[in-house]
């Protein structure tokens, strides 16, 4: 089996290293066996069909919404979510997959809907710092990330959040952070989140390539360990 | 007669203040100094840049040695005095302080924070504003790319200001959209890797030219000069310097230009570690980190991360760069951020082992060729262990 990855509109959306999380993916899943395809999604290019795991980055205003309108029109990426692939959302990412946000001018517009959340803008200073938050589910230990964004996001009742807030803002309501709801992962987590994280990159790959073997990555597993002791006391 | 008696008491109590920070051992005293003048009499700048020539050097990278490279010029062409911001002090307290140092000195070359651009743009009255290049820094401060150049777009308005200008870099052309007088200088085109899309109307930008053009006008306006060769950034910095040095009135023939801007240096230092030369790049962003990486030609590398305050306290932007540059050499990561660092490198294959301390990772190297890249702090951690100072707490001087 080869692992389809598709990288949608990084130039738009790779304001803060997201690119990383896909380099992690792969070198995680190679770490297996697990033979890795990507697919970097330029604009005017068709969204795939068939891929296996999707990932969206942050991006500054203009850039996530001229992303939005490709992805709406294309419906490749909705289509595909319906059918069970795997969706990693970063920070604007996020906010794209939701149900609305809003545009550039501060009018609410429709997301994709792949879940249920709200993102509003409200008058609060950006959210910008360490994000330190506990998973409830997945077995996953606590994760940490650095968040910069405006939004906030109010999750659907039927939604689950990724983690609970420890420390920093995530989602905004509810010490939530982040959504978790079936193979479609968001969180305000930005950048290589699963570089710091590689417990959530499993998860993420598990979503796409089943049960994985142990792999021992000193390096990925040292940061991981540096950072949430670093964090621990905050 | 209050308005003049107030700067002066304002100016002498920062000297002393500045004289007293330096005895203390805490570097050179310019903030302190500048911040006294600042308290004791807010327009301090605006009073200080009166009857001067002041030109303003900002951007992302390369603003200390442009201006250190603009002084220069216009030192040798004036033959006389000219002010200059000394080591990157370029927020509001080390302007007032330089400016007050040698109030009768006529020009002035002012290196400015981007954030403190447009206050610095109307206190200072400048003839000239170089604008080098806007990249992704520091986004925890100072935001995202666009940020800085909607800031600079709405408040250069006046017409008594020449900007000079890199129009290849398209949050550039956007800054001095409203502005009344730009030279632009072209070279050749390039893609911007922040500009996906147009920084007035959002559209996408199509780079399939090498080059962007929007369909709201942006990039239409024509360049002034055009470079007839590929230059680094270091070097186009140095080309845009050799315009506005042309606009203050210093005659540089052709030649001497080339050979200006060929010579034109990035900020490297050669430290000396247990008697190790270690040629050491500063590096702060995925703009200037790429830059650096295209230099090294040791065989053994030193990367140092730090991520304190003014570094960006978030280290996202490591996985913005290509380390291929990096492949087969010994390379060792330091700096509080080292694992980051040495993490990123090890997903894209390279060897690499860490460090506690800048001292350690040399150590571990033999007396071969050594180069490193270090960020801000890390960087002036090893200026102030080379000039016996102590940064914050720690061991004593």
């Amino acid at each position: 089996m080869t692992l389809e990855i598709v990288r949608l509109y990084h130039d738009l959306l790779g304001t803060y290293g997201d690119q990383g999380n896909a380099e992690v993916l792969i070198h995680r899943a190679k770490a297996r066996n697990i033979d890795v395809n990507l697919t970097e999604v330029t604009p005017g290019m068709p969204v795939p069909r068939s891929g296996d795991i999707y990932l969206l980055g942050g991006g500054e205003d203009g850039p996530q919404f001229a992303a939005l309108e490709m992805l709406k029109a294309d419906g490749g990426l909705n289509y595909a979510a319906a059918g069970g692939a795997t969706v990693l959302a970063i920070c604007a990412g996020f906010q794209i997959i939701g149900d609305s946000l809003p545009d550039s001018n501060g009018n609410k517009t429709s997301g994709l809907g792949l879940v249920g959340a709200h993102t509003i803008y409200d008058a609060s200073p950006r959210s910008v710092g360490e994000l330190v938050i506990q998973p409830s589910r997945g077995g996953l230990p606590r994760l940490t990330g650095f968040e910069n964004h405006q939004g906030l996001t109010l999750l659907g009742n039927e939604m689950s959040a990724l983690g609970r807030v420890l420390s920093g803002v995530g989602n905004g309501f509810n010490q939530q952070e982040g959504v978790w709801h079936g193979n479609v992962f968001g969180t305000y987590m930005h950048g290589p989140a699963l570089a710091r994280n590689p417990e959530l990159a499993d998860a993420v790959l598990q979503c796409a390539a089943g049960p994985l073997r142990p792999f021992e990555d000193p390096f990925a597993n040292a940061l991981a360990f540096e950072r949430r002791s670093t964090l621990a006391g905050n | 007669m209050t308005r003049s008696l107030r700067l002066s008491a304002a100016c002498k109590a920062g000297e002393i203040a500045g004289r007293l920070s330096v005895k203390l051992g805490r570097g050179r005293g310019e903030t302190l100094s500048g911040r006294v003048i600042l308290a004791i009499d807010p327009n301090a700048i605006a009073k200080l840049s009166e009857n001067r020539d002041i030109v303003i050097v900002s951007g992302t990278n390369g603003k200390t040695t442009s201006t250190k490279n603009l002084a220069e010029i216009l030192r040798n062409f004036a033959g006389e005095g000219v002010s200059t911001s000394q080591s990157g002090a370029n927020m509001p307290a080390g302007i007032a302080s330089l400016l007050a140092q040698k109030p009768r000195n006529r020009f002035a070359v002012i290196e400015c924070d981007e954030m403190y651009l447009p206050d610095m743009y109307q206190k200072l009255s400048p003839k000239v504003i170089v604008l080098l290049n806007l990249s992704r820094d520091q986004l925890h401060r100072t935001g995202e790319v666009r940020k800085v150049s909607n800031l600079w777009n709405q408040a250069f308005t006046k017409d008594d200001v020449t900007f000079v200008i890199d129009r290849d870099d398209p949050f550039l052309e956007f800054a001095v959209a409203n502005a009344g007088h730009v030279i632009r200088v072209s070279f050749n085109g390039r893609r911007h890797p922040d500009a996906a899309t147009c920084p007035s109307c959002a559209a996408i930008l199509d780079w399939s030219t090498g080059d962007y053009l929007c369909k709201c006008g942006l990039g239409s306006k024509l360049p002034d000069i055009r470079a007839d060769r590929r230059l680094s950034g270091p070097q186009r910095n140095a080309a845009l310097v050799i315009e506005a040095a042309r606009l203050m009135g210093a005659e540089i023939l052709a030649n001497e230009a080339t050979k200006l801007i060929d010579e034109s240096p990035d900020r490297i230092h050669e430290f000396v570690i247990s008697g190790k030369k270690v040629p050491t790049h500063l590096a702060k962003n995925p703009e200037s980190w790429r830059q650096a990486l295209s230099d090294v030609k040791a065989d053994q590398v030193v990367l140092s991360v730090n991520a304190r305050g003014i570094d960006g306290r978030d280290t996202s932007w490591l996985w913005d760069i290509d380390y291929s540059a990096l492949l087969g050499k010994k390379v060792i990561c330091t700096g509080e951020r080292r694992l980051d660092v040495a993490y990123r490198l090890s997903v894209q294959g390279i060897d690499t082992e860490v460090a506690g301390s800048f001292q350690e990772a040399v150590a571990a190297f033999i007396e071969a060729p050594i180069q490193a890249i270090a960020s801000y702090t890390a960087y002036q951690d090893l200026l102030a262990l080379e000039l016996g100072l102590t940064t914050g707490a720690g061991e004593s001087k």
